[in-house]
């Protein structure tokens, strides 16, 4: 008999973010438990203590550089109920607008940037050539595509909020300044070309993706609830809406939840080896209560989506498994369906006459010393919940982010990966990038870390019981 | 799209970082003609490619690392294949790369670099950088100047004129 053995990734990271995954096999050599570990600590709830809570949408724009358009609407969210004024039409529909666009932009860069070596050129492909340089000489037109819709959600966030990334355009009580019909007409005018980019990518994507069979077998692939916010009549929505929850059976275990009593169903658990929270649904207990956000569980809640290709997509969608769509391998595809959806959606959005109102903004001092918001972000949803004090400074910020509600099912995710490829105590490059590749159809937010493909600092060792290195791989 | 792109980048709250951003800014309050873009960026990204690729001559201006803080440098840019890497952050000489990979073509491409002290958290300049900011800007502006009035495109020639000597 073998003695028990741990394989430890770390850093799976790059700059900004800093995770680990922990593998340990038993005595047989086989996977026996995984743990993806968060080993960055941000703390961003306590430096809002005690600034204005004005501040707070510019501020938690911050948070992130890929998604700072979420922060930044569910913290403007938060501040409308604090100031408990309903905000215009027009700055309602804006706010929908520049949202879809930066979610246009980020699922880009997950599915063009990020996943199209893995899914181009295959999980097994020379680590030297599975990057974006690879996409480029084998398939150059995919590789504009993805810059050209890239560019089509930036340059909308840029129109509107005067600038790529963090910007302050969408303020508590509505956005700052209106949409110019200029603006407007310059992104109608794109969104042919857009729509053409995310119908021929779905149509490329269905293709390929039957070559994964044993990756759609074995990433993610198991029963769990699903959570995404719905319109009242079913349709999927990213801006506001009520927090459905559905099974693996393809049930409703829950309807109709407001996103603004979040604490009553959702609980955080925080394990020592992370400091990323693991969220779960409180009624079914932790950690039974995993259940995933985003693009996947999204399209698993919704009815439809309400533009003509997406509930064509969506429809597909449905029939790739028999109840709900489980394997996280479909997160992509979910992903270019939401990408499609946005594309139409903002189009119809656009040709509203209404859409270049200068009413925008409502004006009011704060009524509340609580409030809490709520959106889709690109990865999931999205809460942002304070408290002030009489003189309108923030006592207390609490954010729960989407990928923090991904990270049962990632650690999950991983384990399934691990014990369906590791079955020895010799490590492979194609069994390091599978890996890598499950966290990646996550598209986690702790840091691009698992964006870099190919050139990440990756270091894994193969440690005996008493911590002696039996093998490592590094690049 | 423009003749002449000038693209200042950086990060405007690591301190001397945000020079190039700066140069930018000051730069766009200028008179130019319609065929010069200015824009800023935190940092070189793919998306950038298609930009660069349809325009004749592009500067990418930006904070650098040397002996002595607040000299001024320029260099031509070499397109580069990267290895076997990404991230968010492309050279210069892989965005043009890009361009030529991705597009077809191959702009003439120049860098102007104002060596750094201080890259710390915050918006202030460093003494010596805040002191040679104007020759950065005036030593871009004068390049993009003449590449602006008088350069057919392709015509490689008359760029080899333009390039400004290091001091």
């Amino acid at each position: 008999m073998r003695e028990k053995r741990t394989i430890v990734i770390d850093p799976v990271t790059r700059i900004e973010g800093h995770a680990k995954i922990t593998l340990h096999l038993d005595e047989q050599g086989e996977v026996s438990d995984a743990q993806f570990h968060v080993t960055q600590f941000r703390g961003f709830e306590k430096l809002c203590e005690g600034r204005p809570f004005t501040e707070m949408p510019s501020l938690m724009a911050r948070i992130c550089g890929i998604c700072p358009v979420s922060h930044l609407i569910a913290s403007a969210k938060a501040c409308d109920a604090i100031l408990a004024v309903r905000i215009p039409p027009t700055a309602d529909q804006l706010r929908r607008i520049i949202n879809m666009a930066q979610i246009v932009q980020s699922h880009a860069l997950s599915v063009f940037h990020l996943s199209s070596p893995d899914l181009l050129l295959g999980m097994d492909a020379d680590p030297a050539k599975s990057n974006l340089w690879g996409v480029y000489e084998r398939d150059p037109q995919l590789a504009r595509d993805g810059i050209r819709l890239r560019q089509f959600g930036q340059q909308i966030v840029e129109r509107l909020g005067g600038k790529r990334i963090h910007p302050a355009w969408v303020v508590p009580g509505g956005v700052s300044e209106p949409l110019s019909q200029q603006d407007r007409d310059a992104i109608l005018a794109s969104i042919p070309e857009a729509l053409a980019i995310a119908v021929r990518t779905l149509a490329w994507f269905k293709t390929i993706s039957e070559t994964f069979r044993e990756e759609i077998g074995s990433f993610g692939n198991f029963p769990s609830l699903f959570m995404g916010m719905v319109k009242d009549d079913g349709r999927i929505t990213f801006y506001d809406g009520k927090i459905r929850i559905g099974d693996a059976t393809g049930n409703l275990l829950a309807d109709g939840l407001h996103a603004t009593r979040y604490y009553e169903y959702l609980g955080e658990k925080v394990e020592s080896s992370s400091y990323l929270k693991s969220a779960y649904y409180k009624p079914k207990g932790y950690p039974e209560g995993m259940y995933r956000v985003g693009p996947l569980a999204r399209l698993n809640v919704a009815d439809r989506c309400g533009t003509e290709r997406a509930d064509q997509e969506l429809a597909e969608f449905k029939e790739l498994q028999r109840a709900a769509v489980l394997s996280s391998f479909h997160y992509h595809q979910a992903r270019l369906i939401e990408i499609l959806y946005c594309v139409e959606r903002l189009e119809q959005l656009l040709n509203d006459p209404e859409i270049l109102s200068k009413h925008v903004r409502a004006e009011a001092k704060p009524n509340a010393l609580e409030g809490i918001g709520a959106s889709e972000a690109p990865r999931g949803t999205l809460f942002h919940h304070y408290k002030i004090d009489e003189q309108g400074l923030v006592r207390w910020a609490n954010l729960i982010i989407a990928t923090g509600q991904n990270n049962l099912a990632m650690n999950r995710s991983v384990l399934q990966v691990a014990k369906h490829y590791v079955h020895n105590d010799r490590l492979t490059a194609g069994m390091l990038n599978r890996v890598e590749a499950v966290i990646r159809a996550y598209d986690p937010c702790l840091s691009c870390s698992t964006h870099a493909l190919g050139q990440m600092a990756l270091n894994i060792q193969l440690l005996s019981a008493d911590g002696q290195v039996l093998d490592e791989v590094a690049r | 799209m423009s003749r002449v792109l000038i693209i200042g980048y950086g990060n405007p709250l690591r301190g001397d970082d945000s020079a190039g951003w700066r140069a930018a800014e000051a730069l766009v309050r200028r008179p130019w003609d319609p065929g010069v873009e200015i824009i800023t960026r935190h940092q070189l990204t793919p998306e950038l490619a298609d930009a660069v690729s349809g325009s004749a001559v592009v500067f990418f201006v930006d904070a650098g690392l040397g002996d002595i803080p607040g000299t001024v440098t320029c260099s031509r840019v070499v397109p580069q294949t990267p290895p076997n890497a990404f991230s968010h952050q492309l050279s210069p000489g892989a965005v043009l790369g890009l361009a030529r990979e991705l597009y077809g073509k191959l702009p003439e491409a120049f860098t102007f670099s104002i060596c750094g002290e201080r890259f710390e958290m915050g918006e202030a300049l460093s003494q010596k950088v805040a002191e040679n900011l104007p020759e950065l800007v005036e030593r871009v502006a004068a390049m993009a100047g003449a590449a602006e009035g008088a350069r057919p495109e392709n015509d490689s020639a008359q760029v080899n004129d333009w390039v400004v000597p290091d001091r």
